[in-house]
Formats: structure tokens, sequence, C-alpha cells
């Protein structure tokens, strides 16, 4: 099956498509992607901005280019997620853009503008997390800092417990490649400037001594991050850099590992690479860097702990993360109901939820033409059939009693294996009408939105958007 | 290239009548109808000559036997070969008579008995030159005569060594194949398990993947994998994937890496042939492919990989009344025209119909190691075992003992010595480097040299070779720890990678130890009815009588016990449901009790018509049909224990067979036009793979009724069933 990834940053845009098998895994028995062979990973180009707006003809003629060089056509997506991130989301047309995206990339895009969190989480299940699973008792925090963002994420085992977004990146500060003069400003850029009292403004020439400490400004502020000190972004240039606050207690002994341009780098440089002069990319990456190699607590671990895909993590996320493969056995009475998108999740119930309290999860959701996703948690991987069978009888009940499901279909996620069997008992093998559709297999995600794409050899793609 | 005499010019005397061979011993008259009773007789007792009946009945018959065939002389021999049920000597006894014919006019005349002694009392050199001029059935012969000392003592004076890439068999080293198989073919775990071979100093005979999928696509592809594995390794050895020799050469075609080209080898044409697909000419252009070809043509001296294993006639019922070591020595009669660079042995991998017990698989291993050596074959050992059976781990690693003492050129590395696709136990490479310490030896000098450089093994003051620091450490192949995670994920059964000095550490062999130990358990657990839920059942009586019968006689299972047949009568349900241990009781016990309750609520609330549930202590699948044939249903659902593998887990693993009964004619004439089988009365639909890491129990029970639904809508079931539904869902769309 063919997935594709599409990330349109502050800096650059990349695209990565890949061939995968989805099979089961032996030792863990759940469907998983694997085997996924890169089939186009075009070198990134820089996001074409026009007027503080993204060009939408210059992107398109882009991604039909990279599209056609590599063969794909739309149609042989199984599922593809595109992020707009950082700077490049702030654009006015970043909601023209997201259409733009959906049309070229095949009906079965989830693509979401400006989510920090989702970016974050993408960021450390691309880079980090088979890190995270090898060392599986230790806390990995991981930096993917960019062009506009650092998306931080906290993880263990594999697994994500926390995420954050701030605007520390190498492009608030542009400059013409091989020198300090001031080419451009983000808004982040000039207050960190007038809190450090560097008088430079676009078309100045910058001090070194004065880019360094821009740089040890922001190293500041990721130092922070990973000692779990909030104070610093309390005020100043640092509270307007505080997008989403990474709010998790942070333990004491954590792993810090990099992904992003600037993560790239570090790991270039802690590998003996020789990087380019500074400035060589016109902005601040290898002053930051350079900077983050300095700090003794954030390089501790660059030679230990490496990442896989140290650079472009976000979109190697995107295409091979953004998307959990369902097991096989689900309730789909009818797959033509198939593609669902932009459900609203309308709540996460335990099984042992009572009908009264379905119904008022179920009447949240209003009259939805779309239909609405609601979670359930039946706490195990193989629930016993008691449990399936007494959260049926309520489930049944309140889908009676509901006035929310006449319009569209209510579906019913579950990380439990028993989809086919859920979706067999509430309905009375089919003969209860109810538009209900389970899916299975699917690990709990904290979101507000799920789109579920068309089923291809009986499985369906399921995206969460909105993260929590 | 040596020059294959072609099939015709290959003489071989004319069969002669059976002749009645006899002797009195100790007041007791022994006679033996024909060479092949003869031979048989004189064996060691095995559970494969017993079923057949070839097995001497008692320790004096054996040695009235032996007693007997230690007086005929080789000639006698060569003028009687054994004979197909069509009466003449086919192409594999034929290829059997291709021998250095001067040679052996000089020792026509020297009686089994007399060639035995010389084989014991001369010099290493003249006991290698003798092979040439002997058939399989003389190899047979003299062993047959041979104890354990003897057997061990007379191989070790055989070295016999091939080279590729390496030299294997050398005198002072023990070399090893690396097998690194995945139940799908999964080519990042199957990158785990070389780089982990590796780092036990293993792979130096061959890199050799038994592949789930037999397609030239597939076989190509693991091919070039484990080429790019070698490359960037630089490990010095030789690669082959063990698939069909036809699609080994399909491959060879298309330009894959094939080394070294595999077969599996049988003693009668009527196995190698009907079973195993493939003919002497066939071999012949395979071997001529390779020569002119092949990858190592410029390097190799040779470049066939042969496997055989006594009893594999005998399980096809294809052993033309010939004794399972007479027709493994008959196989290595077949390999040496070839000039194989590696024949390997499995004998223990069937069962226990063929060896049930240690002792039995012990001295057949031991056996055929003396056999393929006397007759001139580079041979590699693997004695394994089956769950079913009764041999266990330490009876297989006092075979290895034994075998290294004798002078086996290799064993197998698999790794914890679980084979997660064939589902068999085999030497590991932690087995490997035991044996090389114990016995004081090297793997070939070619790759000792890469894996020195590489720390896998470091000389001491002394010059001698010992482990060296990255001895068991498959990370140093690896860019990252999580590289390997990632490799590792797909991984069944990997209990872990820590080493007591050539050892698993304790911690790794308990788990592997406690999984065999569960899914032993799973085989000779007693089905226990109380165990399977609130379900009112009746119990129904296979032909098999006890436990051992069961497993040791497969067809008794499928079959009802004649009282069962005088008391059940034609029942009106639509569909019967029988639970059957097969071969894991265990497996039932943990699926049944979510399971059904859930398949007759299905089955009910779709207004499906049940007989009363069966429980069929020793049961096979095709039960199904004796239970269909009897109450005639409409459909038979049989929920059957699979075969246990290496972890606990996956012995719980059962499956439903849906036997649908073709029963008017119109339904069998359409089936009979779709399979192609004249005959068919059943179709079958399978659910397998059902246990909590596969397909729960629960999710099952639904799956197995809307199936049982779409049979019964369809009036089909198994490929016909896939057929009618594709054909149903392309007509709902059009009419869309």
């Amino acid at each position: 099956m063919l997935l594709a990834g599409l990330d349109i940053g502050s800096t650059t845009t990349s695209l990565l498509a890949a061939s995968a098998r989805i099979a089961m895994n032996c030792a863990s028995g759940r469907l998983m992607i694997s085997g996924a062979d890169i089939v186009c990973r075009p070198d990134p180009v820089f996001t074409p901005f026009e007027d503080g707006q993204i060009s939408s003809g210059a992107l398109r003629r882009q991604i039909e280019t990279w599209l056609r060089d590599a063969g794909i056509s739309p149609a042989d997506i199984f599922s593809s997620g595109a992020l707009v991130t950082g700077l490049a989301a702030q654009s006015q047309n970043a909601g023209t853009i997201t259409a733009l995206v959906r049309e070229l990339l095949g009906d079965s895009v989830v693509a979401t503008a400006d989510d920090p969190k989702l970016e974050s989480w993408l960021a450390f299940m691309g880079s980090a997390a088979p890190l995270s699973r090898a060392r599986s008792g230790e806390t990995i925090l991981n930096l993917d800092v960019g062009g506009g963002t650092t998306n931080s994420a906290l993880g263990r085992n594999g697994n994500v417990l926390a995420t954050g977004c701030h605007f520390v990146g190498a492009r608030h500060l542009r400059f013409e490649p091989g020198s300090y003069l001031v080419t451009g400003l983000s808004r982040y850029g000039c207050s960190v400037l007038e809190e450090l009292r560097i008088g430079a403004k676009k078309g100045d020439t910058l001090e070194r001594r004065d880019a360094e400490r821009v740089a040890d400004y922001f190293v500041a502020l990721l130092e922070a991050l990973v000692a779990g000190d909030r104070s610093p972004y309390a005020s100043g240039a640092a509270k307007l850099i505080e997008q989403v606050a990474l709010s998790h207690s942070i333990p004491t002994e954590i792993v810090v590992t990099f992904s992003g341009g600037v993560g790239e780098l570090v790991y270039a440089e802690a590998g003996g690479k020789t990087l380019p002069p500074v400035t060589h990319y016109g902005d601040l990456g290898i002053d930051l860097a350079r900077a983050i190699l300095k700090s003794p607590r954030l390089s501790r671990d660059v030679t230990s702990a490496v990442p896989e895909n140290k650079g472009r993590a976000t979109v190697q996320g995107l295409t091979l993360h953004s998307v959990e493969v369902s097991g096989t056995t689900l309730f789909l009475p009818h797959p033509d109901l198939l593609p669902l998108r932009d459900l609203p999740i309308v709540a996460s119930l335990p099984s042992t939820a009572s009908a009264a309290e379905i119904s008022a999860a179920l009447d949240l959701g209003g009259n939805s033409t779309r239909g609405i996703g609601l979670q359930v948690d039946f706490d195990a991987v193989n629930p016993p059939l008691d449990a399936v069978r007494r959260f049926s009888q309520q489930l049944s009940g309140a889908l009676s009693r509901s006035s929310a499901t006449n319009e569209g279909p209510v579906v019913v996620l579950i990380a439990a294996n028993a989809g086919k069997t859920l979706g067999n008992y509430t309905t009375d093998w089919q003969q209860r009408h109810h538009n209900l559709v389970v899916i299975d297999e699917i690990p709990f995600r904290s979101a507000e939105f799920v789109s579920i794409g068309r089923a291809r050899h009986g499985l369906v793609p399921v995206t969460f958007y909105g993260i929590k | 290239m040596i020059a294959l005499k072609p099939l015709q010019e290959i003489a071989v005397p004319e069969p002669k009548p059976d002749e009645v061979y006899d002797i009195s011993l100790f007041d007791r008259v022994f006679e033996f109808n024909g060479l092949k009773a003869l031979l048989g007789a004189a064996d060691v007792n095995k559970a494969g000559d017993r079923l057949c009946g070839l097995a001497a009945r008692d320790e004096v018959e054996r040695e009235a036997a032996r007693a007997i065939l230690s007086k005929l002389t080789l000639r006698h021999l060569y003028d009687r070969p054994l004979i197909s049920e069509q009466g003449h000597a086919d192409s594999v006894m034929r290829v059997n008579y291709d021998i250095d014919f001067d040679a052996f006019q000089d020792i026509a005349g020297m009686s089994v008995g007399d060639l035995k002694n010389h084989l014991l009392r001369c010099k290493p050199r003249e006991a290698q030159k003798i092979g040439r001029s002997l058939t399989g059935v003389m190899a047979a012969a003299v062993t047959k005569l041979l104890d354990v000392h003897e057997l061990i003592h007379a191989a070790k004076k055989l070295k016999r060594h091939a080279t590729a890439r390496t030299a294997i068999g050398l005198p002072g080293t023990l070399s090893s194949r690396l097998q690194p198989n995945h139940p799908t073919d999964d080519l990042s775990a199957i990158t785990a398990l070389v780089y982990t071979g590796l780092s036990t100093g293993s792979g130096d005979a061959l890199i050799g993947v038994n592949p789930a999928i037999d397609t030239v696509d597939n076989i190509s592809s693991i091919l070039r994998h484990i080429d790019k594995l070698r490359r960037e390794t630089g490990c010095p050895t030789q690669i082959c994937v063990l698939s069909h020799v036809k699609t080994q050469l399909a491959c060879l075609e298309q330009g894959a890496p094939v080394e070294i080209m595999f077969q599996s080898l049988a003693g009668t044409d009527r196995t190698l042939i009907e079973e195993f697909d493939v003919t002497v000419g066939v071999l012949d252009d395979a071997y001529r492919a390779m020569a002119e070809n092949g990858p190592l043509r410029a390097t190799a001296q040779q470049f066939m990989y042969f496997e055989t294993g006594q009893g594999s006639e005998l399980s096809y019922g294809k052993h033309n009344g010939i004794d399972m070591t007479t027709s493994e020595a008959l196989c290595y009669g077949l390999a040496r025209r070839w000039d194989p660079f590696m024949v390997n042995n499995v004998t223990g991998f069937i069962g226990p119909e063929t060896h049930r017990t240690n002792f039995e698989m012990i001295i057949s291993n031991l056996q055929d190691h003396f056999m393929g050596k006397l007759l001139g074959l580079p041979m590699g050992m693997a004695p394994c075992y089956t769950l079913h059976s009764e041999i266990t781990m330490e009876g297989q690693q006092i075979a290895t003992e034994l075998l290294t003492a004798a002078g086996a050129n290799f064993f197998m590395d698999v790794y914890l010595s679980i084979d997660r696709m064939l589902a068999y136990f085999d030497t590991c490479g932690h087995d490997d480097q035991t044996l090389r310490e114990t016995h004081s030896l090297q793997p070939a000098p070619e790759y000792l040299k890469w894996a020195t450089a590489r720390g896998i093994f470091q000389r001491d003051a002394e010059g001698d070779v010992e482990r060296g620091p990255n001895w068991g450490n498959p990370r140093i192949f690896c860019g990252s720890d999580s590289e390997f995670q990632r490799l590792i994920q797909g991984l069944p059964a990997a209990y872990g990678f820590d080493s007591a000095g050539p050892r698993p550490s304790n911690a790794v062999s308990r788990a592997i130890k406690a999984n065999l130990a569960a899914a032993r358990e799973a085989i000779y657990a007693e089905v226990k009815p109380e165990t399977l839920g609130a379900i009112d059942f009746r119990r129904i009586l296979t032909a098999a009588q006890s436990k051992s019968e069961h497993l040791d006689h497969p067809d008794r299972g499928a079959r009802l016990r004649d009282s069962e047949l005088t008391a059940l009568t034609f029942e009106t349900a639509d569909v019967q449901i029988i639970v059957s241990d097969g071969l894991s009781a265990e497996a039932v016990h943990h699926n049944i009790p979510e399971l059904l309750p859930v398949l007759l609520d299905g089955l009910e609330r779709q207004n499906i018509r049940v007989g009363k549930p069966m429980v069929a202590p020793y049961g096979r699948v095709k039960l199904a049909e004796a239970v269909g044939d009897v109450l005639q249903p409409k459909l038979v659902i049989n929920l059957i224990g699979e075969r246990p593998g290496g972890d606990a887990l996956a012995s719980r693993s059962m499956s439903a067979y849906l036997a649908y009964r073709l029963n008017d004619a119109d339904t069998r004439g359409q089936a009979a036009s779709f399979s192609g089988n004249a005959g068919v009365k059943y179709e079958y639909t399978v659910i397998s793979n059902i246990y909590t890491g596969g397909l729960p129990p629960i999710e099952a029970g639904s799956l197995i009724a809307e199936r049982v639904k779409q049979i019964l809508n369809h009036k089909a079931a198994g490929n016909r069933l896939e057929h009618a539904l594709s054909v149903a869902a392309k007509g709902e769309r059009a009419i869309k």
C-alpha cells in the first residue's frame, strides 16, 4: 500500500512516499505497517512564500512535479497526511493550501493545518520512537528544532506522554548567506533582539557575538524545557515564544534527542562532519546547532542516544505513523459508507458506561450529518465476552434512545480486538437497524477529530488530529 | 564441471526374484523373504520401520538378520537391485549403480562383515577410497552391523571437505549453516537473525533461508537481501534460499544471486518425482546451469546443496518396502552424482511416526552421517525434533556431541533452537560454539580470519582461538541500538541475547524451556470437557484409542469408532459442531469457552439450526467428513488444536475447519468443475490462527457465524465461495 506525507514548514516543504506492507506482526499479533520502502523522497525545497503568504501556484507546480517524477497517481495512495506548520500555518491562506493538498494527494487525504501537538507527536514517532522502545525503561524528550518552532515530545517505551510547541527556531533571524546581514526578522526574532537589547533591524549587520547571544537565549529556553522549569517562560519574549507549554512533570533523568533541520546539524557536527560556514543557509541554524552542542545538558546524549531519521522526522512520522491500521474483523455492514472524514470524537468512555452515559455522549454530537466518533476503553487487549456483551447491551439501548444518530453513523473505536462481535451483539446480528460501525485495534488517542479511509483488503486507515 | 553419465549408460543388473534367507539361532529358525525384509530386520528398532512391518519382532530376530547379512557378499548385493512396485530399478537406484566398477571388482567377494572389519582396520585414506565402489544398499548393509563406537570411529576416518567461498569440512573445523527463517519472510527479522548468527561465529558454511512463500519474486527478493547482507558485513560465506529447484532455476535465469542450488532428495522415484516434483534430468539441468552460469562458477569447486532425512519416503507411503536407513543411503548414492558442496541430514524432522524416541533419533543420525561420509559426501547434520515426538532437547544435544566426535562437517544455527517457520527444533549458534570449544574445533579458516578482525573471535597468548569481546553481540552490525530494536520487532520467540560463556544465559534458557514445556504439555494434555465452558456436549469416540495411538497413526483420528457408527444416525440440523484436540488440547481449552457461546448465539440469531455440539478426543481434521457422512448436516464445523510451535502462546492456537457437504448433484457438479476433482465430496473454508495473540476467540466466534451464513447462502465453501463472493460484490457495484 502506498502512503504519502507532505510537510509544509516555515523553511522547507518536503514530501515522502513509501510503499509499505501491512502485515500481522508475528510477535505481537497486531496488524502493523511493516517493511516500508521509501519510493519517493525528493530534496526539500524552500516553502514558496509570496508577500507573507504561501504561493499556492508555486506549491501546486512543485507537488505535481514530485508526484509525476515518482510516477504516483492520487488514486494509488492508501493513506496520506499533510501538515502546514510553524510560520507557514500562520500564513493567511493556510486554509486554501489545505484544500489544494487534498486535491493533489487524493481522496484519502486527511490534511490538517497548524496542529502543533500533532506535529510534536509525529516528530517523536518519526525519529525517537524506535530508540524509545529499545530503551524502554528511560524517558526521552525529543526536541524537533526547525525553522519556526521547536516541537517537544516526552515519551516512554515508544509512546508519547506529553507534547509542547515553542517558537524557537533557525529562521526567526534571516541573513544574507555567508554574512550576518539581516534580511528578515519574525516577530519572535524582533522581541528576542529587543529583550537582549540588540538594536539590529533589517538591513543591519549583526555582530557575531550578538548572533551567538540570540542562539544562547534560545538554548537557555530549551534547557529550561529539559529541566521542567517553567519560570523562564513566565515573562518577556519567552512568554510570546511559548505556543503550547510542555505540561508534564519532567523526570530528573531524561534522555534528550533532536530532530528537525537544526537537529540534523547537531548530529552531523557531533559525528565529526564539517558543517558549512555559519549563515550558509541564510539563518541562525548553524549557530543554534553549535550552541546546543556547547550546552552540557543538551549535548549530553548526542553520541549515546542517536535517533533514526535525525532530519526529516515530521514527514517520516506523517507518512508512516499518522495512520493507524484497523484490525481485519470489523463491524462494517456497509463498506460503501467509507470514507468518513472529520468526525468529531464526542467522548471517550470506559466499557462500564451505562446506557444513559452513552446516550449523553451521543447527544453531544448534535445532529452531525457526518457522523460521530466514540472511543471506548475495554482496558484489555482481549476483553472477556461478558464485558463485550454488557457494553453492547448498553450501547444498543443508547442508540435506540438517542436522537443524534438519525443522520450520520456512530463510529465506535476500540483498542481491543473485538469489533465484529461488539457490533453483532449491539445490532442483534444486524437485525436492529442501528447506523453503527465498530473499528477495532485502534490504540487510544486523545484527539478531537478522526477520519476513516476506504477499506482495502478488509482494513481501514484511521487518522486522528486535533491532538489534545 | 564433472561429466554426468547418461542414465541409460549406467549398468544395472536385471532384478532377480526374492529369495528366502534363513538361519538357525539358539534353537530358533528365522526366515526373511527377500533382501528388503532382511535389511529391514537387521536395523535398530525404529518407529517408522515398525509402522510398515519391517522391524524385527525382537532382538534375537534382529541379530539373526545381522548374522545373515554379515555373510552376504557385496557381489550378492550388487546382483540384486531393490526394485520398485513396478518390478524394476527406478532412476534413484540406477544412479546408485554409477560406481567405480573396476574398484568394485576388487572387493566384490568381500562379505558385508568383512567390509565392516576392513573399514575399522584400515587407514583413513583407504577408507575414504572405498566408497566410490559401493552402492547405497551396500553402505546401508554395513551400517546395520555397526554399534555406536563403530559408527563414530569409522566416520571419523572419512573426513570429506568441499569448497565454495569457504572450505567446509577441513580437519580441525566445525562449521554451521545459519538458518534465519521467519514465518512471513520478514526481511527485517531475517536481518536480525543473520546478524545474531554471524555474531556467534555461525554461517561459515552457508546463510540459507527456508522461505515461507515459494514464488520466483519472493525467492529473488530474499536472495538479493541476504546477498546485500553478505556484502555489507563482508562475511566470507555463500548464500541460498531453499526453495524448489525449479523456482531457483527461474531466479538464476532472472539474474538473482543463486550461489548454491538447493533441493530435497528422496530414496525412491515415487517420492522424488511425485512428491518432490524433481527428476534426475531436472537436477542434471540445475547442475549444468550452476556450473555454466552460477555466480560462484569461477570460485567454487562445488555448488549443490541437498537435504535428506530418514523416513520421508515412509511418511508419503512411497518407500517401495525399503527400510528407512536403506532409503536414506539411496539418497546419498543419488546425491554424489552432482558432487555437492553440502549434504544436510534432518532426521527427526518428521515426527513420531518415523522416530519416536531420543535413542531412535540419535542412532539414525549416527548411521546417516557414517553412510553419507562413506559414500563420499561432505555431510553436515541437523539432529532435530518436533514436539509431538518424545525426543527432547537433551537427546538432541547428545546427538550433536556424538556427531561432533564423529567429525560432522557442520550443524545448523537456528536462533535459540526454535525454527519460527517450520515449527521444529534444531541446533543453535550457542550449541555450535559449545561444541567447538568442547572438541577444540574452529570455523572455516577464511571465515575465522574475518570474524577475528571483528572481535567475534580472538587468539589467546598461546595463539589458540577463543571467543572475542563481540561474540554474541549482534549490535556490532547495526548503526544503533534502535536499529537493532526495529529489526527484531517482528521476531517471535526472541527470548534474549545474553550469553553465559558459549551458552545462552540462564534467564534465556529458562524462557526457552518454559515455553517448550507449555507447548509439549499442550500436545499431551487430554481434552477436559469440563474446562470447555457451560456447553452441553455429547462425547464421540474416534478410532484412536489412546493419545499415543492418535499421535502415531494420523489416520485413526479421522475415523469414527465402530460403536459410534452404529449409534449415530441421520439428524436434521443445518450445522454440526465438533470440538477436537488435534495436536493441542490446550488450544481448545483456552479458546472454546469464549468462542463457542458467540458462535452458537450468532447461528441461532441467524436462524440456523445447530445439532448438539460434540467433543471428540483424539480427533483429526478429516473427522468432519466421518461425522458429516453419518449425521448429514449441511455443514460440519471442526474446531481443532494446531501443532504447537516454539512459544506458549502460539501453542494455544486453534483452527476452525468448515466442511461443506456437497449433498446434491448440482452443487457437487459445480464443485467438481471448479476444482477439477471429480470425486469431491466436501469443500473447506478454514479460519486459522485462533488464539489471544492472533484472532481472539470472541472475534472468531462472530467470524465463523458470518462465514457459515455465506456458505449456506451461496452453497459453496473454500475458493469457490471466495469466487462467488467476489462475483456478487462486483455485481453490486455494477448496479450502483
